[in-house]
């Protein structure tokens, strides 16, 4: 039987005895993909106990049936494991984006399970069917953009690379994978590969994915960007007037930042204007996100030569930057990325920086140099985590208590003083190669606060933005979401990286709109003004609900959750409403089986709980816990005690208020069919979404709500 | 040849009646150092000073005149998608008729793993005596009435002479159905091209912008 959009197996690698084998994806279809995949086999196969590091742990590659197909945006894996560095040490995630996965799924593979451990460096070569393991002692000690370099000149130019760096080799926590373009997934990852001694993958796939209605999938895709997409994060409309446009943002500001005399001063052949790019207009839609612009302002521009971004995505969110006053200090000038390495160097100067050749170019700067030094070191930083705590602990003086007296004389301040870009990049090398005390920043929040005896109170500092004592920060919470975005910022084992609000919420469309297209879905009161929070109500739980489903819905698919779902839209003729049923239209053309957004809604609920269940048993396992509204789903008190001159639902304020979250989530558990009292999902619950064998687990544990 | 002559001939060239003919003797040879009129860079959506660079290559085809800026390719890979999924009904890089993946990583040191972002779709040249064509022991590939090449499927053997005579190796054999896959213009690349990096203008389009005079 032909299958479509899957590619139809899985690769098997076990790094202990070389042994590569292929099984059949569709044993995984009530799963679909991704992470729903990765659950899975992490809950089948890996004991909870197991520490990451060990030969048991594994590493679950995966991507989507979407992805491949051509759908606008689904550029993406999933990369599923235990977490070294979070409280309860459970199921995490790490999505990486670029080109790989589709070269992964031409060359047949829906995912890969990375197992076992070798005992020399070594990396996985897979040229379509014909997969081995090969040596990379090479490679081993070797900075990402090099080895990537070295694995595709080596193995061919139409081979895709990815791989550690030094971080990951030196099992930092804080470590990722990354393909040369700056796509990374991060999570501690990159450790987990070191652990392995696994320095990456690389990939050529010549084959072909099939799909069961062609005609009907270019038809929606053709739909999706004359009609649906905006710009980055899907924001709906431009953030300066353009000729042809009702409405632009009135802060002047949001992600579709492209605009006419905005371009890449440093393209082939000079200037590229963006220009206007009117709905409807396909070719011009890939000026939409100037990423550039948006983090740094019209300085971006004097040193962009392009933008870039994944396979099949219009919206092209990453910056592509040749920062030439970095080569007066001997640094990489060539920099890419979207994401917080580009937008968050700073914190590493806590006294400030100085401009380099024009006014209000410190910060480009300091991030291009930082953002190839973390890129190439491998170094995660847990959303700005690893910034703030040493911005924090250094502001504080805690940092040169922390440190031998030695170290701390050894460390350039000079250069943190002057701004001088080596700055960055020698802390993020010491913590990459676990030089000295000030490499405990790699272990992560949650054990460095352990380690260095920092007391639960610091995760109730306002500025390090822990949102839970797990070891994480917020990721747009209740400042764009209120209690809607509070609650799925604290259902996740790592930030939440759900995009789904806050998107519209910062689209720059005029509240009212947006207010009544959401409202039409999930009910009266589920969308407050911006810093106007009402208490909370249970459209606000709905609202929640889809949320956080619909993000393990992308990551299973495998589609970008900055840019899906569909929800806003820029067109005028629609009334700016975008299409939620788009993905079950994407599932029908591609799989050729007919889905509707409940059959979405299902499998998204199904692998959610999966989530939630592996969650409580490693709390269970390694906190003794019973309970995850008490033990993992805990809100730090700065989140409710900020702005002390307001209180919560006064206009001007996004504070909370401690009472009412609890009522949000008694209210967010009924919606999602859990335990009020403890957060963990019933039986009723697991068994309607055929998680029977996980409420037994749960129930033999004595975690099963009774 | 010095500028002067340079911008003579192409002055010259330009200021004549532009028929595909004409077209032809600039086509695939770089532009760097002609002066293009205004009216034409803008139909072709690019600037003198990419012209100069070397940034965009123009073909001239059957249906029009095919303008590939690789300053403007962010290297989405969505032509070699629209162009597998019309064309095959399945998706893939390796079978497109056009081919951005294999130089996105590393072309003759330029690419993305070469730490710059130079990189640009090849497409056929639908070149009036096609390698691709001649080198066909089964004289499997033909030109239809406008002059574009197509496969005749029920002829060809997968044999893959065209692969190697294409001097860009521009068909590729689909290893599924074993048969050549060769571009036939369909256009399906270029309308999806999300930064108008590649575009194919219209015959008609091209011949009025480039005598603005006679037009008046």
């Amino acid at each position: 039987m032909t299958i479509y959009g899957w590619a139809g197996k899985i690769l098997r690698v076990n790094f202990t005895t070389g042994s590569i084998t292929t099984e059949d994806t569709m044993k995984y279809k009530d799963y679909i993909g991704g992470i729903g995949i990765g659950y899975k086999v992490i809950y089948d196969e890996v004991p909870l106990d197991t520490h990451p590091y060990d030969e048991a742990s594994k590493i679950v590659l995966a991507m989507g049936p979407l992805t491949g197909t051509g759908v606008p945006c689904s550029g993406r894996l999933s990369m599923t494991f235990l977490s070294s560095w979070t409280k309860g040490f459970s199921v995490v995630d790490a999505h990486m984006g670029g080109h790989i996965s589709h070269a992964l799924k031409y060359a047949g593979y829906d995912g890969i399970i990375f197992e076992g451990k070798s005992e020399t460096p070594v990396y996985l070569k897979i040229d379509d069917d014909k997969v081995s393991i090969e040596d990379a002692s090479h490679l081993w000690g070797k900075g990402t953009f090099e080895a990537n370099r070295i694995l595709v000149e080596e193995n061919g130019s139409d081979f895709d690379a990815a791989t550690i760096g030094p971080a990951g080799e030196n099992l930092v926590n804080m470590s990722c994978m990354i393909t040369s373009v700056g796509n990374a997934g991060g999570a501690g990852v990159g450790a987990i590969f070191g652990s392995k001694k696994v320095k990456g993958f690389v990939v050529r796939g010549t084959g072909s994915l099939k799909v069961a209605d062609p005609k009907g999938l270019k038809e929606v895709s053709d739909y999706m960007l004359r009609e649906l997409v905006g710009g980055n994060n899907n924001h709906n409309v431009p953030a300066v007037p353009q000729s042809w446009a009702e409405y632009s943002a009135p802060s002047g500001k949001n992600r579709w930042s492209g605009a006419p005399g905005r371009g890449w001063h440093k393209a082939e052949g000079g200037f590229v204007d963006m220009g206007e790019q009117p709905v409807g207009d396909i070719d011009k839609i890939g000026y939409r996100a100037h990423k550039g612009h948006f983090d740094h302002g019209p300085i971006a521009d004097k040193y962009m030569v392009k933008v870039g971004g994944c396979s099949s995505c219009p919206i092209r969110c990453y910056a592509q930057y040749d920062i030439d006053p970095l080569a007066e200090y001997d640094l990489p000038t060539k920099v890419s990325n979207t994401c917080m390495p580009i937008i968050y160097q700073s914190a590493w100067y806590p006294e400030g920086l100085t401009d380099f050749v024009d006014e209000g170019d410190a910060n480009l700067v300091i991030c291009g140099a930082g953002a190839r030094a973390v890129d190439d070191y491998g170094l995660w930083d847990n959303y700005g985590n690893i910034q703030r705590d040493f911005n924090y602990l250094y502001r504080s003086g805690i940092l040169k208590e922390k440190l031998p007296e030695e170290e701390w004389n050894s460390i350039p301040w000079h250069w943190m003083k002057e701004g001088d870009p080596r700055f960055v990049v020698d802390i993020v090398r010491r913590i990459s190669l676990k030089e000295g005390e000030i490499s405990k920043l790699g272990l992560g929040t949650y054990l460095l606060v352990e380690e260095w005896d920092l007391g639960k109170e610091y995760f109730d500092i306002e500025y390090l933005q822990n949102v839970t004592y797990n070891g994480y920060p917020k990721h747009h919470s209740s400042e764009d979401a209120w209690q809607s975005g509070l609650l799925y910022n604290i259902m996740y084992n790592r930030d939440c990286m759900v995009h789904h609000i806050t998107n519209f919420v910062q689209s720059g469309s005029p509240y009212e709109l947006y207010k009544k297209i959401l409202e039409e879905e999930f009910g009266e009161g589920a969308v407050d003004k911006p810093k106007h929070y009402t208490p909370m109500n249970r459209a606000k739980a709905r609202l929640a609900k889809w949320a956080f489903i619909g993000k393990q819905w992308h990551d299973m698919a495998t589609l970008c959750n900055w840019m899906y779902p569909m929800t806003l839209s820029p067109s005028k003729e629609r009334g700016y409403k975008g299409d939620l049923e788009l993905d079950a239209k994407y599932m029908t053309a591609v799989t050729g089986e007919n889905w509707t957004r409940e059959d979405v809604d299902l499998v998204s609920e199904r692998v959610t709980n999966m989530l939630r269940v592996i969650t409580a048993i490693s709390f269970h396992i390694h906190e003794g816990s019973t309970n995850l509204r008490e033990d993992h789903d805990t809100i730090t008190a700065w989140v409710f005690d900020k702005e002390p001159d307001f209180e919560p639902f006064e206009a001007g304020t996004v504070k909370m208020d401690r009472e009412d979250m609890e009522v949000a989530k008694t209210m967010f558990y009924e919606e999602m069919g859990w335990d009020v009292k403890t957060g963990i999902p019933t039986r009723e619950t697991l068994e309607r979404l055929g998680l029977g064998y996980m409420a037994d687990d749960l129930e033999a544990r004595g975690l099963l709500p009774a | 040849m010095s500028e002067v002559k340079k911008e003579n001939k192409i002055d010259k060239l330009l200021n004549q009646e532009m028929t595909r003919r004409k077209f032809m003797k600039i086509s695939g040879k770089s532009l760097a150092g002609l002066t293009v009129s205004a009216s034409l860079l803008s139909l072709f959506g690019c600037t003198q000073e990419q012209v100069d660079s070397g940034a965009v290559s123009l073909w001239t085809t059957p249906t029009g005149l095919l303008v590939v800026n690789q300053a403007k390719c962010t290297g989405c890979q969505r032509c070699e998608i629209n162009c597998t999924v019309v064309n095959d009904g399945m998706v893939s890089s390796h079978t497109s008729r056009v081919k951005i993946t294999r130089n996105l990583m590393s072309n003759n040191g330029h690419g993305t793993y070469q730490d710059d972002w130079v990189y640009y779709p090849d497409t056929c040249r639908q070149c009036d005596v096609p390698a691709c064509g001649e080198a066909c022991p089964k004289e499997a590939i033909y030109a239809d009435d406008k002059g574009v090449k197509h496969v005749d499927e029920a002829k060809c053997v997968g044999c893959g002479a065209c692969v190697e005579a294409c001097p860009w190796h521009m068909p590729t054999i689909h290893p599924e159905t074993r048969k050549s896959t060769k571009c036939i213009l369909c256009g399906a690349c270029a309308e999806g091209c999300v930064t108008g990096a590649l575009s194919i203008v219209p015959w008609d389009a091209v011949t009025a912008a480039a005598q603005p005079t006679r037009k008046n």
